[in-house]
């Protein structure tokens, strides 16, 4: 009986310093922001039936380190090569090239982003998601004069692709004409007047107006191109809308 | 004919009720079921999350149920002494082999079939995308992994269990590597090495011709014709290997 008591007495000992032990540790050892990611190459090349659930694997990996450096010490050292293996063994892969391009923008390297977008999109041309983004990182990373028109440039790409929303074409004709390209916000804004609803409409002839030149003949001269682009009925339409304020 | 399906079926109970293969199949399910979890972290990839990593579960575990019951499977006949009862009957080695494969195929067929319903019920209910793709890689790895059982099943007539055991595992890496080996007679300019490279490529199965997980997951697109090949190729592949072994179990005096 003795014997078992203590028996028993030993086993609860040992699991208590096992629990002990356990507890008494550091919950989370600092991790190093700089970690070994292999090259994609040797995965390419060794592990061809597992690639993409290797890439899945890193992805995982990825969305932890980005969480755990930035809200912590906020250095992504290895972030660039992460996203470089994931997306370069699992090519369509969207998302991990859209969270590996913002993600790079947190780690300071908002043109590694980029190219990161453009080769998702060159990947995926039939996805408008990139030249989408590809539009923003232009706008609000670019600098230079030019910056407003390469957004545009993407925004009308993006807006060319079967499913893409409609406020793209919008963005697109904006940045035109703020980049300086009047006439080509002329016909984007007629794109958008002829596949848009009463609100749409409404929005395209309100900056057609302020982007047409005030004179009468000026003004006709300028919104002609649109003649070719649309149908005569909303053509008409667009006209009348854009000239009920001058005499006949 | 009867003896093969006497054989078969004996097989199949005799594998069907062992302990071990309960209980890697229980833990292969919650494995599959660990699928949610990394779903949970991937920021809305939870349906890609768990088919990928629902397969690699349904191979390894697959690969593990393959390997170490076919290996055993002749092994324990001879170890047992119950194939003397058995020839001395007039049953042929050819029928004894081809009996111990069937059997074995219809237990990994209903191994697969459990792990695969499984992952896909899991999947539509879970991740609410009902992919057909799933069952038809769940097929794609059952072929593999008959592949794997009857080159198993020959190096187990040539050695002990445990030896067949770790060949069967290394025939199934390289054969995930097959086309490492065909770039190496490309790459080299000694004709020897070369000529041996593609003895190699031919001999080991080729597994790294279709993907069937990136096909899955959106990564490429499968061809049915290629899939349709690749099957008829790895089939042939099991006969042949079949053969080799009843040639080398012939040779062996009971």
């Amino acid at each position: 009986m003795l014997r078992r008591v203590a028996f028993v007495l030993v086993v609860l000992a040992c699991a208590g310093g096992v629990v002990a032990y356990q507890v008494t540790r550091p919950s989370r050892a600092p991790a190093s922001p700089r970690v070994f990611v292999p090259s994609p190459q040797f995965f390419e090349d060794f592990s061809p039936s597992f690639r993409t659930s290797i890439a899945d694997a890193y992805y995982l990996g990825m969305v932890q380190y980005y969480g755990e450096h930035a809200v912590g010490d906020g250095r992504l050292d290895s972030l660039p090569q992460m996203v470089d293996l994931v997306t370069r063994l699992s090519p369509n892969f969207t998302r991990a090239y859209l969270f590996g391009a913002f993600a790079l923008v947190d780690a300071g390297r908002p043109d590694a982003g980029y190219e990161v977008l453009k080769r998702g999109f060159a990947r995926n041309p039939r996805d408008w998601h990139f030249p989408a983004y590809l539009g923003y990182f232009a706008y609000r990373f670019g600098t230079g004069q030019g910056k407003d028109l390469a957004a545009a440039r993407w925004y009308q790409e993006a807006a060319a692709i079967p499913g893409a929303p409609s406020y793209l074409l919008r963005l697109a004709a904006a940045l035109s004409a703020k980049g300086g390209e009047e006439k080509k916000a002329i016909l984007m804004w007629g794109q958008v007047y002829l596949g848009g609803d009463k609100y749409v409409r409404q929005k395209a002839v309100t900056e057609l107006d302020s982007l047409l030149p005030k004179e009468k003949g000026a003004r006709m001269k300028a919104v002609a191109p649109l003649y070719s682009t649309m149908p005569k009925a909303d053509f008409e339409a667009l006209i009348a809308e854009l000239f009920k304020d001058y005499a006949p | 004919m009867n003896q093969v399906v006497a054989i078969a079926v004996n097989t199949f109970k005799e594998t069907i009720r062992d302990r071990v293969l309960a209980v890697i199949v229980v833990f292969a399910l919650l494995m599959i079921v660990g699928g949610i979890w990394l779903g949970s972290i991937s920021l809305g990839q939870q349906g890609r999350m768990m088919q990928d990593f629902g397969l690699v579960a349904v191979t390894a575990f697959g690969l593990i149920v393959a390997v170490f019951v076919a290996a055993g499977l002749v092994h324990k006949e001879v170890e047992k002494r119950t194939v003397f009862v058995l020839f001395s009957k007039p049953v042929s080695r050819a029928a004894f082999i081809t009996g111990k494969f069937i059997g074995l195929c219809g237990t990994m067929g209903l191994v697969l079939a459990g792990m695969g319903g499984f992952l896909f019920l899991l999947v539509w209910l879970v991740a609410g995308d009902l992919s057909g793709m799933i069952l038809v890689a769940v097929l794609m790895i059952y072929v593999q992994l008959l592949a794997i059982i009857a080159v198993t099943i020959f190096f187990s007539t040539l050695g002990s269990a445990i030896l067949a055991s770790v060949l069967g595992i290394c025939v199934f890496v390289a054969g995930q590597l097959s086309h490492n080996v065909l770039s190496l007679t490309r790459l080299g300019h000694n004709a020897v090495t070369g000529g041996l490279s593609w003895i190699v490529y031919v001999i080991i199965p080729n597994f790294s011709a279709v993907d069937v997980k990136a096909g899955v997951v959106g990564e490429s697109t499968l061809a049915w014709s290629q899939i349709g090949l690749w099957t008829a190729y790895l089939l042939a592949y099991v006969v042949v290997v079949l053969a080799l072994a009843t040639l080398v179990f012939r040779r062996k005096e009971f």
